[in-house]
């Protein structure tokens, strides 16, 4: 079995190419993708930050074919981007590798902010969503209960998740840039998901005089609002709520910005010109582009949060080194795993092979002696003899292969040298056919 | 030690509070800021000590002549950033406090003194305020340019996203625009009782209220100027950016009158 997993994210593609394959419901695309033969099983994970499809496959280049195609032609929304800047935005892993990115993005080492949580509940979602329609077996399953495991010994036994790494702490580090202080100031949430719930977590622990919260589903808002001791609204009261909001966070699920120049703009006339700082994590962008031109409006969008937490993230490198150590050692875990499901039917069909063919080289030199009970016996377990004695070592091998890397070349390699997938694909183990060695025997 | 050794010593201070900032701010360093920020205050107690004994010469100078003008002018200017410095943090701003306080010392250093003019001493009195009136009020509009520069180069610096800026040891954009308003109000109304008084000193002396030579000129010129900002900042509400630029112009034109009256003169 081959994983694939092909994909794009932040550290590829910029926003505006990335907001077009925000998939909020990656089921259909997946049961599309498992009707395909070459695919075993896949799952789809699509965040702000990257849009990703892992599959298990016994057929890795039709399955790229498959990938590539849901990819180019499936997932993007309105425009095609063209050919040449997907090409530059695509990355590939296979098998080893597919399993090491998969680790290392729920772990949050490949986030946009290193560390940052929201990372894994996605994977969660995304795994979940996969589950739901029968697109995730065994060998996906096992990676993503994996890669869970690795996140949480990440997240134990490092300090990754200490210090500025989630995406509201880099908003509130870059706001004291611009305001002073922030216990005067009012912040404004747009959305109920629930990055805008860590956000509003980390805004109160600011101490800041007055969050509200506007959502499309102003009950959610409501809800949200009553556990953080802010006000709930619903989205038509945004040019009324801007006046009063120095802070403005959105990340809301939509095809249109909800924030627009004109109604900053008016705004902004009304409160005076005072500055207003606009973080948009929302992927399509919630913040029209055309905001970022206006006087007294700083505009921070993922990317741009990207370069902030890349500066500020030289503290925390160190800790990645460590956490990379603990994917490696996730990693060969799981490679183990899937080394040891491999060698079972190998050592079976190998056993089943050397077994036919003794039992036919066997039976064609009796045919032509007379021999009695006990003698033929004794012919018998000779043959056999010989036959465990060749395969001891091999099968020993094989035994041994769940130790990464090298158990998967060595099953590769019997399966090679004794043709056993011919001989599956063809008449099956128990009968070999006729081949080079049961000729020489003849 | 005299007025000389005093001023060479607070050049030597404010030299290092210069270089320290600029250190302090390549580096993201706010020990460096810090450094800058006692050194500032050892070059002003020094600047000040030596206008102290500057003022107890027989006959004491009035500070008219140019080069101890500028050199009062940096010394307020300083005094005003470390006392600001207490109620609106500004770290950054020394490195444009702390060369213009370098340079104003230097000028005191290189400066003979001289008894008063016959003017001033006509009516000591009115020309001592006038000279520390306006002098206040133009220390005080170069400290609101300064932090409007200041406040520009940080402005950009969100607003392009540029990676690696120094803008995480540059004081917030509220505190500039704080400090611009401080400046501008106070550095304005001195300015206009600095010109009040010049025009009693001149009614004093003379009997006339106005002497309509380059100096006044250029005196009145800035006065409008900076009446245009003041206006824009506390009557219109324009946006903080147009406001630290209009500052910033506003020094500008400063310094060109100041220049300008003195080579006409």
């Amino acid at each position: 079995m081959n994983l694939l997993l092909l994909g794009m994210s932040h550290r590829t593609a910029p926003l505006e190419l990335r907001e077009r394959y925000a998939v909020d419901d990656p089921r259909p695309a997946l049961e599309k993708l498992v009707a395909a033969p070459e695919v075993e099983e896949a799952v789809l994970l699509s965040t702000c930050n990257r849009v990703e499809a892992v599959v298990a496959t016994h057929r890795p280049d039709a399955a790229r074919l498959r990938l590539r195609s849901l990819i180019e032609r499936d997932l993007p929304a309105g425009e095609r981007p063209s050919a040449a800047a997907l090409e530059a935005a695509l990355y590939e892993h296979r098998d080893g590798n597919a399993v090491r990115h998969v680790l290392r993005v729920a772990c949050s080492v490949d986030s946009l902010v290193v560390g940052e949580p929201q990372i894994l509940g996605q994977v969660k979602d995304a795994y979940r969503a996969a589950v739901d329609c029968g697109a995730c077996g065994p060998i996906l399953g096992r990676l993503f209960q994996r890669a869970f495991a690795t996140a949480k010994r990440v997240r134990n036994e490092t300090r990754i998740a200490e210090g500025p790494v989630s995406v509201a702490r880099v908003a509130v580090d870059l706001a004291r840039q611009i305001f002073e202080r922030l216990d005067d100031k009012e912040a404004l949430l747009v959305g109920a998901g629930e990055m805008i719930e860590l956000a509003l977590e980390r805004l109160r622990a600011q101490g800041l005089a007055r969050v509200r919260v506007a959502n499309r589903t102003p009950a959610r808002a409501a809800a949200l609002a009553e556990r953080f001791d802010a006000s709930a609204h619903g989205l038509g009261e945004l040019a009324e709520l801007l006046v009063h909001s120095d802070v403005v966070l959105t990340c809301i699920a939509g095809g249109q910005p909800v924030l627009t120049p004109e109604l900053v703009q008016g705004a902004l006339r009304r409160r005076h010109r005072r500055p207003i700082f606009a973080i948009d994590i929302g992927v399509p962008r919630n913040v029209h582009p055309d905001v970022e031109a206006l006087d007294g409006v700083y505009v921070y969008d993922l990317d741009d949060l990207f370069g902030v937490a890349e500066a500020n993230a030289a503290e925390r490198r160190r800790e990645v080194v460590l956490d990379e150590r603990i994917v490696l050692d996730e990693q060969r875990r799981f490679e183990g795993w899937l080394t040891a499901l491999a060698a079972v039917p190998t050592i079976r069909a190998l056993r089943a092979r050397a077994e036919a063919v003794r039992r036919r080289e066997v039976e064609r030199g009796l045919a032509g002696l007379s021999l009695g009970d006990r003698e033929r016996e004794a012919v018998e377990a000779l043959s056999r003899a010989i036959v465990n004695k060749l395969l001891h070592a091999p099968l020993s091998r094989l035994r041994q292969a769940q130790e990464g890397k090298a158990g998967l070349a060595h099953l590769e390699a019997a399966r090679s040298l004794f043709a056993l997938d011919e001989v599956e694909g063809s008449a099956g183990p128990d009968d070999p056919g006729e081949d080079g060695e049961s000729g020489s025997g003849a | 030690m005299g007025v000389l050794g005093l001023h060479q010593a607070a050049a030597a201070a404010y030299l290092g509070a210069a270089l320290l900032a600029a250190a302090g701010l390549g580096l993201r360093s706010r020990r460096g800021l810090r450094g800058a920020g006692a050194l500032l205050v050892l070059g002003a107690a020094l600047h000040g000590a030596a206008f102290w004994r500057l003022h107890s010469l027989d006959p004491p100078p009035t500070l008219t002549q140019l080069s101890f003008a500028l050199s009062l002018m940096a010394w307020l200017g300083t005094v005003f950033y470390l006392l600001l410095q207490l109620r609106v943090r500004s770290g950054g701003l020394a490195v444009l406090v702390a060369p213009a306080a370098f340079l104003g010392a230097v000028l005191g250093a290189l400066a003979a003194p001289s008894g008063p003019s016959q003017l001033a001493r006509a009516s000591p009195l009115w020309s001592h305020l006038h000279v520390l009136l306006a002098s206040g009020g133009l220390a005080l509009l170069g400290l609101a340019g300064g932090a409007g520069v200041l406040y520009l180069v940080h402005h950009a610096a969100l607003k392009s996203k540029r990676r690696g800026a120094p803008s995480s040891v540059l004081p917030s954009l509220e505190n500039l625009d704080q400090l611009g308003a401080v400046a501008l109000a106070a550095g304005f109304l001195l300015l206009t009782l600095g010109l009040l008084t010049g025009m009693i000193w001149l009614h004093a002396a003379e009997g006339r209220l106005w002497s309509a030579d380059a100096h006044a000129n250029a005196a009145l010129l800035v006065w409008v100027a900076y009446a245009g900002v003041a206006v824009a900042r506390f009557g219109v509400h324009l946006g903080a950016r147009p406001l630290a630029l209009a500052s910033a112009l506003g020094f500008l034109v400063l310094l060109l009158a100041g220049i300008g009256a003195e080579v006409w003169v």
